[in-house]
């Protein structure tokens, strides 16, 4: 075997190691290390050469970024779950026809497109939707993801929130309290249009909140031009600030202009 | 397949050959001396002519014709031609020998231009597609392409954007279309730095196409907004390109964008290109299905597409009635139309429309209803749902109503005047643009034979001027010298 190969293996081994342990910070250690190791493999992407042990070599560095993006999910990083999702990404689509499948791929393009989703980014979500084969979407990693992007399109927040408790994998969680949030702010903005006012107890059940406490706190902070009394919500403050009818004067002589000079050209 | 192709021609030499034969071969002598005079003009314009009487020729092509032809056109023994003629198929003695006999008694073409050269390669490739030898064609097409990278004239370039078509289309046909992605980089990479638009303007749709065959939206659309941009040259290429960038912009859901480039596309292709027209239709009636529009019925009976478009159609019915339980029927019905035109993925977000319809019905016809009976109506699993779905309709500006919670109903507000706002003269704003708009690109779109309002000078005076233009061009050269 290939010195520099079993140098990576064991490496990978004690990280492996150490991530069972949960010991995170020694994990972002070795996989550093890793990551500079792997890049003196010249059959990895971008190179992609056709070396004896080129096989061997794709399927560890597809492994270890595998870990590098669940251990990012982990460590609650965002950016390197970005990174690493990106890096791994070529060992799924362009030397995918040369390894045997991964059985984690699945969990991991799910998580990123929970991730999307969470970011708002919806076009990238259907970007890479557009990627994965009829099989694919079958799976409930997937589907799970899927599914919670048209809830929360539609609006049917409260089935986004059910989502948590059937979260397909351990690692999803983190993701979806972190929609939580989201679909938190998405409400507030939604009831502050469609109600007139709320009673503090309905404000509280519908913004996912245990206690008045938090609630009056949420308020004061993200929406202070809501005001309460006499044990309710009202948000017609936000409603009074309606835009008022006028006429769109220069608008309409842009226009106007417009079509003189482009009669006249005609003419 | 090639058998069934040979079994047709073996029968074909006693009776058609003598007649169709030499008219055209007439004919493609036409085209190549047609070819010639544009090389030596470098007038592009005759050498596009040649092209389109081509195609005219392309059903009646024959492997016994080309290979007179080659021999014609090009210098035998050379390398090109000794090439091209491998790529047919051989036919039984006889004929050759009556080939043979006409060829020998033609003078021997003294000079071989390049372009007649790319010429018969163009013929040969389209013979070989026509006849589905798809595995000789992508060898015909590879070697094509590799003498043309050697190749730098003007005049070639109207030639070379249909090989690189052509070129692509053998590779597709195969299947093999990854294969061939950074070649066509490289080749665009070149037709960039000759200034060839028309060879980008074809690479760079060759290579959308390419990225889209295997869905990959975000590759097509980094090399599309990098790609230099200039005025179209070819129509056809044009509405690719603006068939490609709907598909883009669909995916990235920028519906307004889509819809525009998608209807662009569909208006300004050829009528004989039924089949693009139909996929510009589909895709066009989801992205304004997803806009909340409603298309005309007349958009699903034009000519030739009513069966292509009937899956569409009951789509759009039960968008417009805002059924969900009608429009999962029909989803299911047509999956497999669905996913062979790769639209599954868009019909599953047009629920959340569906839904939205639905409600704006209900809002409509009812100035307050329960929720209850809301979630009943849309056929959702809770009163909890409907009512978020609700909340989230108004904030959307989809419906205009506001919400009760304590009684669980929904209160529409009056719909207001729409002559009241400014909505009309935004209309007709955009219908004027439009017609000017349109106006513009036809004027511009205006082509005047050269020279035509000086048509009435008189020889002598004719004379005279281009003595002027002779001595002033003579200045010119000599002040050119004297500059370096």
């Amino acid at each position: 075997m290939d010195p520099q190969l079993t140098e990576v293996s064991q490496m990978f081994e004690r990280f492996k190691a150490a991530f069972i342990r949960k010991d995170f910070d020694s994990c972002a250690n070795l996989l550093s290390q890793l990551k500079v190791l792997l890049t003196k493999f010249r059959s990895l992407p971008p190179l992609f050469e056709n070396t004896p042990n080129a096989v061997n070599e794709l399927l560890l560095a597809r492994e270890i970024y595998e870990h590098a993006v669940v251990l990012s999910v982990k460590i609650e990083d965002q950016d390197a779950f970005e990174r690493d999702f990106f890096q791994l990404k070529p060992y799924y689509t362009d030397a995918g026809s040369r390894l045997p499948p991964s059985q984690q791929e699945y969990l991991i393009l799910g998580l990123n497109l929970l991730r999307l989703l969470v970011q708002n980014r919806i076009a990238e979500f259907h970007t890479e939707l557009e990627l994965l084969s009829a099989t694919a979407l079958e799976n409930p990693c997937i589907k799970h993801a899927v599914e919670l992007e048209q809830s929360f399109m539609e609006g049917a927040y409260n089935r986004v929130l059910s989502a948590r408790q059937n979260a397909p994998h351990e690692t999803y969680v983190y993701f979806m309290d972190l929609l939580a949030k989201t679909v938190r702010d998405e409400i507030a903005g939604c009831s502050e249009k469609a109600y007139d006012y709320l009673s503090i107890n309905d404000a509280r059940q519908m913004l996912l909140f245990s206690s008045d406490q938090e609630l009056l706190e949420y308020i004061k902070e993200e929406h202070p031009d809501w005001e309460v009394k006499n044990g309710s919500v009202y948000f017609q403050k936000a409603k009074d600030s309606a835009p008022c009818k006028e006429i769109p004067s220069l608008q309409l002589i842009n226009q106007t202009l417009s079509y003189a000079r482009e009669l006249e050209r005609i003419v | 397949m090639t058998q069934d192709v040979e079994m047709k021609e073996q029968p074909a030499p006693s009776n058609s050959v003598p007649s169709s034969s030499p008219s055209t071969l007439h004919h493609l002598k036409e085209i190549a001396s047609l070819i010639e005079t544009g090389a030596y003009d470098r007038e592009a314009r005759r050498i596009l002519r040649a092209i389109r009487l081509t195609m005219a020729l392309r059903r009646k092509l024959k492997a016994s014709v080309l290979s007179v032809f080659l021999s014609f056109a090009l210098t035998p023994g050379s390398e090109a031609f000794t090439r091209l003629s491998s790529y047919l198929p051989k036919e039984d003695e006889n004929e050759m020998e009556v080939d043979t006999a006409t060829s020998t008694a033609q003078p021997p073409a003294k000079h071989s231009l390049p372009e007649l050269e790319i010429y018969c390669y163009l013929l040969v490739l389209i013979f070989l597609i026509d006849q589905k030898k798809y595995d000789e064609a992508k060898a015909c097409s590879s070697a094509s392409i590799s003498r043309l990278k050697n190749l730098n004239r003007r005049t070639l370039d109207v030639l070379a954007a249909r090989l690189y078509f052509y070129y692509s289309l053998c590779y597709e046909l195969t299947g093999t279309l990854s294969e061939i992605r950074s070649n066509l980089l490289a080749l665009h990479r070149i037709a960039t730095l000759r200034h060839d638009e028309l060879g980008q303007e074809t690479l760079l749709n060759l290579l959308l196409r390419n990225y889209l065959h295997y869905n990959l939206y975000d590759q097509a659309e980094k090399l599309r907004s990098k790609a230099p941009r200039f005025e179209a040259h070819s129509n056809q290429q044009f509405c690719r390109y603006l068939f490609y960038l709907g598909k883009i912009r669909t995916i990235q859901l920028e519906y307004t964008d889509a819809k525009e480039c998608l209807l662009q596309a569909a208006r300004k292709a050829p009528v004989a290109a039924l089949g693009f027209r139909v996929q510009c239709n589909k895709w066009a009636i989801i992205v304004r299905l997803l806009l909340g529009e409603i298309p005309e019925r007349t958009v699903f009976m034009q000519k030739g597409m009513e069966k292509a478009l009937r899956p569409y159609f009951e789509l759009t019915n039960a968008v417009r009635i805002g059924d969900l339980e009608l429009f999962r029927s029909v989803a299911e019905k047509f999956s497999t139309t669905f996913s062979s035109d790769r639209t599954h993925n868009l019909i599953v977000r047009l629920r959340h429309n569906v839904i939205r319809t639905g409600l704006r019905n209900i809002s409509i016809s009812y100035s307050r209803i329960a929720l209850a009976d809301v979630g009943k109506k849309l056929r959702l699993d809770s009163v909890a749902d409907a009512e978020s779905i609700v909340a989230k309709a108004i904030r959307d500006g989809a419906i205009d109503a506001t919400l009760d919670h304590s009684n669980g109903c929904m209160l529409s507000k009056e719909t207001g005047d729409i002559y009241s706002t400014t909505e009309p003269q935004t209309a007709f704003n955009s219908r004027i643009a439009f017609c000017l708009n349109m106006h513009n690109e036809a004027v511009r779109a205006l082509r005047f034979p050269p020279n035509s309002h000086k048509e009435k000078e008189s020889a002598e005076k004719r004379r005279e001027r281009q003595q002027q233009e002779q001595e002033l061009a003579k200045h010119i050269a000599e002040e050119d010298d004297d500059e370096f």
